[in-house]
């Protein structure tokens, strides 16, 4: 009598579903969740920066107080150096419009005349279409890109 | 008299084949047989005829040759400058050096596609030769589903994006690469990357077979493991290669700038370190069995992800590739590989039970769990973070981005919490541990720590979040080498000398230590990511000759300007003296080449030079004549850091994975090794 108690027990025991997780694994688990989630969304919301046109930008309202990033194409002739305040200035074109831009920092060696840049930064306050585009970061794409298009 | 043809004549008719004909040919062969031994394995699998799976094989080994074919015939088409065939034109030159010239075949789209076919296929067939202790059930859906991803490529490879296309006219001589890209750095570092995304496939694999056999044991954990670990360590040496490249040739300023790009390479990178360490829970535990499935089917999708990404130039990135529609095949490809290991997974999971359950936090698998948390959610991060730009658009309509301060903020607390698992993990007890027994394991690293967060103020670093990520660096090492002192220490007290002891545990916990030394590197490369970050200082000068600027300690004295022309390029480099410590340390060159035949273009010569472990990095801006000079000077500290570090990271995984050791100590008798114990005693006490 008594093995076979033991046994059916132990049958009854197998059978039941098991818990996965615990219930303190369970909670710590979605609370690290939801700190990494929290992370994530408050800064995309502190950092997230507009990507704009050039064209977008003549009628932009809030490039004084935040950064935006404009995309174009440097325009022939526009690069010059200011060598008092360690500066560059030169004018970007996209959809035959123009922005000038003034930079100081390191220069990409792809940087010239005629490739695509992408500048982050943003206006002085109250010269917006006025005064060039002050920009922190300035990235340059390679004008052949990797492989030539010559061709 | 040409050179990239073999002539044949046939009745008199000159028929003239080119090395590329060759090459699609072996490309549309491989095509054929790469589909013959999906079909054939999955027959053989399911109607168990040995016979199939033997000819699959074979099969198999035969795309290997047929593309290491193809691969030969271009490399043959690059070095022989058939410029007939589009691909070498667009990519190589008469005037670069023959090693280039054969790099230039992972230069463009084509031949990047053709090197990951060879690569795989050169996995599979590794596969096929050393898949003697994998379960012999899985062996032929391995070897369907690498065929079915080969097949994939050699789809590409044959239609949309073949290297081999010939043009009508042939030009004299082809566009040649880039300069910037003329650099040994080009010679390893996209090659090993790329090995790296491939290398995913084979973990891909043996999760499929896994799901439609059912067949998740020891074995197959044993080899999936392998395989994630050399995944792991190959992913990581083309990141760290791409790291290196960056810092010393591109004159990008730093080794790491969160571009989309190298989110992409760093994804599948995440996903795999969190399985590595799942594994070991599944190991010890039976537990986290589907989760297991899930992250290798992850690294998968994300490489293949990272494909497509740099491919089909949906996100903006410095780094760019030339673009065409092959992205569409890729999400496409992403889709199938996404819809089909979901429903598997989704067949299988009701079946997958854990063999127990999980006792309580304070414990081996509950850091391993925190830990996988953690880099799952770095991943997500850097996935949402490079996806921004379309999550905006569609969501707010606006494109907007997300650039290096929300990586920055992300990743630097979840790292912080990493590593602080990463110190307190190794001292834990499978199952549960006793607060006693943590503390009493615990005490020494805290206290090492608490003088470290006490004397860095004290030395002048002030910063309060660097002093919380050194502190917590300082305690995750000393636990590590405080856990090795002990385990030298208990075989010490069995009278091994503790050089000896030390030698003994790497060579009998493989995993263990060399996990420990991945883990040292990393909290090195952390450490010099916090001292590079928070302590970077720099400034910009107009320096005219005989003028002189300093920055922390640092003098430069400016000389003049060299110009050195050549037919192809012209050179100028400042020349400046290093002062420090009121001595003259040296001179440096910082400069720039400017490559007549291609545009002009300039590529910077950066001058690097460490002391101690700090970097100074000067680079040319600008010049005027031969007597002035635009310089940007950076005091970089705690870089050399990083590349030690890195380099720790990488033995530390070739160590994991380096095949001897396991095999031949499990067949060593317990006797056999008690007697070498004594003999080491012995020497011991003769000397």
């Amino acid at each position: 009598m008594q093995p076979a108690l033991t046994v059916s027990t132990e049958r009854l025991q197998a059978a039941r579903p098991r818990k996965r997780f615990p219930l303190s694994f369970l909670l710590a688990g979605i609370a690290i969740l939801g700190a990494i989630l929290y992370l994530v969304y408050a800064n995309t919301q502190a950092n997230a920066v507009y990507y704009m046109t050039v064209p977008e930008l003549k009628h932009c309202t809030i490039c004084v107080t935040q950064s935006v990033r404009v995309a174009g194409y440097v325009q022939a002739n526009s690069i010059k150096r200011d060598d008092r305040t360690q500066s560059i200035s030169f004018v970007i074109e996209d959809s035959h419009q123009t922005l000038p831009v003034v930079y100081s920092g390191v220069v990409p060696d792809i940087f010239r005349a005629g490739v695509q840049v992408v500048v982050e930064g943003h206006y002085s306050k109250g010269t917006v279409g006025r005064q060039p585009f002050q920009a922190q970061t300035l990235l340059a794409k390679c004008p052949s890109k990797f492989q030539s298009a010559s061709t | 008299m040409d050179a990239h043809r073999v002539r044949s004549s046939s009745e008199g008719n000159e028929t003239t084949v080119y090395f590329s004909d060759l090459g699609s040919i072996a490309l549309i062969l491989a095509l054929g047989f790469a589909l013959y031994t999906v079909v054939i394995a999955i027959l053989g699998a399911t109607r168990a005829q040995s016979q199939l799976v033997v000819s699959a094989k074979r099969s198999l080994l035969v795309v290997t040759i047929l593309l290491l074919l193809a691969s030969a015939a271009l490399v043959a088409s690059f070095l022989t400058h058939d410029f007939g065939v589009k691909y070498v034109a667009q990519t190589s030159s008469r005037a670069m050096p023959w090693y280039f010239t054969t790099a230039a075949f992972y230069g463009g789209q084509q031949g990047s596609l053709l090197y990951w076919a060879l690569i795989l296929s050169l996995f599979s067939a590794i596969f096929v030769l050393t898949s003697k202790r994998v379960p012999i059930a899985l062996i032929p859906y391995i070897m369907a589903t690498l065929m079915g991803i080969e097949a994939f490529f050699l789809i590409v490879l044959t239609s949309v994006s073949n290297p081999f296309v010939r043009s009508a006219v042939v030009p004299a001589d082809g566009a040649g690469l880039n300069p910037l890209l003329m650099d040994p750095g080009m010679l390893i570092h996209p090659p090993m990357l790329l090995m790296g995304y491939v290398s995913f496939s084979v973990p891909f694999a043996f999760v499929v077979s896994a799901m439609i056999t059912g067949k998740l044991n020891n074995e197959w954990l044993r080899a999936i493991r392998r395989w994630t670990l050399a995944a792991w360590t190959i992913q990581m040496t083309g990141l760290i290669l791409g790291a290196w490249w960056a810092y010393h040739v591109l004159g990008w300023g730093g080794y790491w700038s969160w571009d989309p790009v190298e989110n992409a390479a760093l994804l599948p990178w995440l996903t795999a370190t969190a399985f590595l360490h799942s594994t070991m829970v599944q190991e010890r535990r039976g537990m986290l069995k589907a989760w297991n499935l899930f992250l290798p089917m992850a690294s998968f999708a994300l490489s293949i992800f990272g494909t497509f990404e740099v491919r089909s130039g949906v996100i903006s990135s410095v780094h760019s590739f030339a673009y065409s529609d092959i992205g569409t095949y890729f999400l496409t490809f992403l889709t199938i590989v996404m819809v089909f290991s979901s429903i598997l997974f989704l067949f299988r999971l009701p079946k997958v039970r854990p063999d127990q359950e999980f006792d309580s936090m304070i414990s081996r698998e509950g850091v391993f769990l925190l830990n996988n948390l953690l880099l799952v959610g770095m991943a997500f991060a850097t996935l949402w973070g490079t996806l921004f730009p379309l999550i905006s658009a569609f969501m707010r309509g606006q494109t907007m981005t997300v650039g290096t301060p929300f990586y920055n903020n992300v990743m630097a607390p979840l790292i912080v919490v990493l590593i602080l698992a990463m110190g307190i993990g190794p001292l834990l007890a499978w199952r549960r541990t006793s607060p006693t027994a943590l503390w009493r394991n615990l005490s020494m690293p805290m206290i090492i720590a608490a003088i470290c967060a006490v004397i860095l103020p004290l030395l002048g670093v002030i910063d309060i979040a660097a002093n919380i990520g050194f502190t917590v660096c300082t305690f995750a090492a000393s636990a590590m080498l405080y856990e090795l002192w002990r385990g030298m220490r208990v075989r010490h007290a069995h009278g091994e000398p503790y050089a000896i002891a030390l030698v003994m545990l790497f060579k009998r916990y493989r995993q263990r230590y060399g996990g420990y030394i991945v883990h040292l590197g990393f909290v090195l490369l952390v450490v010099g990511v916090i001292g590079s970050h928070y302590f970077q200082l720099q400034s910009a000068v107009v320096l005219n000759q005989g003028q002189d600027t300093q920055l922390a300690g640092y003098r430069l004295v400016y000389l003049g300007n060299i110009d050195t022309k050549e037919p192809d390029k012209e050179t100028i480099t400042a020349q400046l003296q290093i002062w420090h410590d009121g001595q003259l340390q040296g001179y440096i060159y910082p400069g720039r080449i400017i490559y007549r035949n291609y545009g002009n273009q300039p590529a910077s010569l950066i001058s690097i030079t460490t002391f101690g472990a700090t970097d100074l990095y000067v680079y040319l801006e600008n010049w005027s004549g031969l007597s002035q000079a635009d310089i940007r000077i950076f005091v970089n500290p705690l870089v050399p850091f990083v590349w030690y570090g890195a380099l720790l990271m990488i033995i530390g995984g070739v160590f994991c994975w380096w095949p001897v050791g396991s095999e031949k100590l499990l067949r060593k008798s317990p006797a056999r090794k008690m007697t070498q114990l004594t003999s080491h005693k012995v020497t011991y006490m003769l000397l």
